[in-house]
């Protein structure tokens, strides 16, 4: 009887302590997710990088004028904070970055104004923003030639924050029923004048970009255009749909019928020439069954250079470096440097590119853990980076990356003569 | 003979026509279950809160927040509320396409329904369900006690999971368990619907939706339901543009 009730008593003890368990882990209290005026976030991160310098590479000689390190170690340390204050239909909006960087030669440090603009939002159906805000137009992955306002992304990490223009933008959208489901029309005016989006084009102009947007037939379609006199007139066009449900492709064209281009002849003379460019992009996202994502996309850059007109440049180069290390004169340094800001410096200047990147979720059960690995190949001269890295998220507000790229091309190609051999790199980043 | 042979016509017209008629019987009152399924689970136009928790086979968790909107069979927008690695992240699903957007990228991307935006054992096609009977069809129907048994096929190719195995509280007509399998035969994962509970202005639903894979093993997700309530909505508010301002509907 005695042992009964002591049975009993224990019984009891054990569901009431499961059925707390069961409660704890069921619960959901919404009062620390009611939505406030004022929301912000944002996150820290440190980086640390190892980078194996090709000494004899067009862009180490250029950097350091023949003077170049056989590596270089580097740590930075990044800010990112971003908000909002809403009152009503209007809200302000922000985003800064500030980092600080460490190597063996400079320490360099740099606070920026990504985004700061109000919002006024009447109704669904209509927006107005005004202020510096960031586009991201084009369906591409890597690159985006209809991004005619887009800052020029990094395809080693094209989801980063990038700094926006000012801005005044009004957004429309209709839906509808039947094949086409959505139509909306962006339209950005983009000044440019003193200490106002100077880095855009010429100075004392006010730009026009439109974004006309259409899902039509579950396809998604827009038409872009950019005109003003900072920049060329130019027209684009984009598409994304699904043929399967693990199986998307998209495409962009963008056409520009005038554009001036620095070039440097065989006489060792520059000149800028005027062109009509045609570049355009086609990619693909497809998902196996174990998970599996593949993204792959060619790039035509019609406004890319030749590899012969590469070669130009590199020659250049080596030229300055001989005539450095013979007489001590640095002019044909000075020449190639010139050259090399805003063309043949630029990130990818070839004319015809793949990008390919595989990454499997989750394997062998592993949650929250992503490998994958990224190349990058110049078609025209077969030189390509290739890009190992690993990704782990589970730790609740934590991202910790590990990443090695491999430059491979032979001399006078385009990955050949960039800065760097190899680089390995660990980021952690913390949200908060 | 000649009698015989008539007869005989006759019993196989009769029960062919029964058999016809059963099946249709049979159809008909799977699909009127399985739209009273989504009546039950859910008003036409609703907002709601969801938390997603991801059991790892130590016990360790990891939680996500939800803020979702629905309008119609087809139109549904979900956002992350935390944490705050995924806070202002948004999916958007318009019948059979869906797109994520993620603050830092800036703009929407395609995503495919298999895929998972937060890992772990719900996948995209879970997070932004629209209604079972827009998605399926029902191919038959038995009763096991106070138990339904639906199998349900996909509409389309289109749908993450080719086939259903629903089991439906009589009384209720709410689902308590759902089985969900590949067009290969494989089972892909089980969900348990539990703790029916009353969210206010008539809606009585499970507050609680469980899942586990035999592709996971030992994985459980966990997603908790709240304040799930009638809103009326723009559609314009199930557009691209619209994404980045989800926020504001709250």
């Amino acid at each position: 009887m005695y042992h009964r009730m002591i049975f009993r008593i224990l019984v009891s003890f054990a569901l009431v302590a499961s059925s707390a368990v069961a409660q704890e882990e069921f619960s959901f209290d919404l009062e620390e997710f009611e939505k406030k005026s004022l929301e912000w976030g944002g996150y820290t991160e440190i980086k640390l990088e190892h980078a194996r310098v090709n000494q004899n590479s067009a862009f180490a000689l250029l950097d350091s004028y023949g003077d170049s390190r056989s590596s270089l170690d580097r740590f930075t340390a990044t800010l990112q904070l971003d908000g909002n204050y809403k009152k009503e239909i209007v809200s302000f909006n922000w985003l800064v970055q500030a980092y600080g960087r460490l190597d063996q030669v400079q320490w360099v440090d740099e606070a920026s104004i990504f985004e700061a603009y109000a919002s006024i939002k009447p109704t669904p159906l209509a927006s107005i923003d005004l202020g510096k805000k960031a586009f991201k137009w084009g369906k591409g992955y890597a690159w985006n030639p209809v991004g005619f306002i887009n800052r020029t992304k990094d395809p080693n990490n094209p989801e980063e924050s990038l700094e926006g223009y000012i801005v005044a933008e009004l957004d429309l959208i209709k839906s509808f029923s039947g094949p086409l489901q959505t139509m909306a029309l962006t339209t950005v005016l983009l000044p440019v004048g003193d200490n106002i989006n100077e880095d855009f084009g010429k100075s004392d102009n006010l730009n026009l970009a439109a974004k006309l947007y259409l899902l039509y037939q579950n396809v998604d379609i827009d038409f872009l255009l950019y005109t003003g006199n900072s920049r060329t007139t130019r027209y684009g066009f984009d598409f994304s749909t699904n043929l399967a449900t693990n199986f998307e492709i998209h495409g962009e064209i963008a056409h520009v019928p005038k554009q001036s281009q620095k070039i440097l002849n065989s006489d060792g003379s520059v000149e800028t020439r005027e062109i009509a460019d045609t570049s355009y992009l086609l990619g693909l996202r497809y998902l196996t069954e174990n998970d599996i994502t593949t993204i792959i996309e060619y790039y035509h850059n019609d406004d890319g250079y030749t590899n012969q007109e590469l070669n130009q440049f590199f020659e250049l180069v080596d030229d300055a470096d001989d005539l450095f290390t013979q007489t001590g004169d640095d002019s044909l340094y000075d020449k190639a440097a010139s050259i090399s800001q805003g063309s043949y410096g630029g990130t990818q200047v070839g004319r015809n590119y793949l990008y390919a990147k595989i990454t499997q979720k989750e394997p062998f059960d592993l949650l929250y853990f992503i490998p994958g690995v990224t190349t990058i190949i110049n078609l025209d001269d077969e030189s390509f980076s290739l890009t190992p890295e690993a990704v782990y998220t589970g730790f609740t507000n934590w991202e910790l990356r590990l990443r090695y790229s491999l430059l491979v091309g032979s001399s006078f190609t385009d990955f050949g003569e960039k800065q760097n051999k190899n680089k390995l790199e660990l980021r952690v980043r913390y949200f908060f | 003979m000649m009698k015989k042979t008539l007869v005989l016509l006759i019993v196989f017209l009769v029960s062919g026509l029964f058999g016809l008629y059963s099946a249709l019987a049979d159809e008909l009152s799977g699909s009127a279950i399985l739209s009273q399924v989504d009546k039950n689970l859910q008003p036409q136009s609703y907002e709601m809160y969801r938390k997603l928790i991801n059991v790892e086979p130590d016990g360790s968790k990891k939680e996500f927040v939800l803020y979702s909107v629905k309008k119609g069979q087809d139109k549904m927008v979900a956002l992350f509320l935390s944490p705050a690695s995924e806070k202002g992240r948004s999916t958007l699903r318009l019948g059979d396409n869906m797109w994520l957007y993620i603050p830092n990228v800036g703009k929407p991307i395609r995503i495919t329904s298999l895929q998972s935006v937060v890992g772990g054992v719900f996948n995209n096609s879970d997070i932004l369900r629209l209604d079972y009977s827009t998605e399926y069809d029902a191919k038959s129907i038995t009763q096991e006690g106070d138990t339904y048994l639906l199998e349900l096929k996909a509409k389309t190719n289109a749908i993450a999971y080719d086939s259903l195995k629903m089991w439906v509280d009589v009384k209720s007509v709410l689902p308590t368990t759902i089985e969900c399998y590949a067009a290969s035969g494989m089972l892909i994962k089980t969900l348990y619907y539990k703790n029916t509970k009353d969210f206010g202005d008539g809606l009585v639903r499970p507050s609680v939706l469980e899942t586990d894979s035999p592709l996971y093993k030992g994985y459980k997700s966990v997603m908790i339901y709240a304040k799930v309530q009638k809103k009326d909505l723009a559609d314009e508010v199930f557009s691209l543009n619209y994404l980045a301002r989800v926020d504001e509907l709250r």
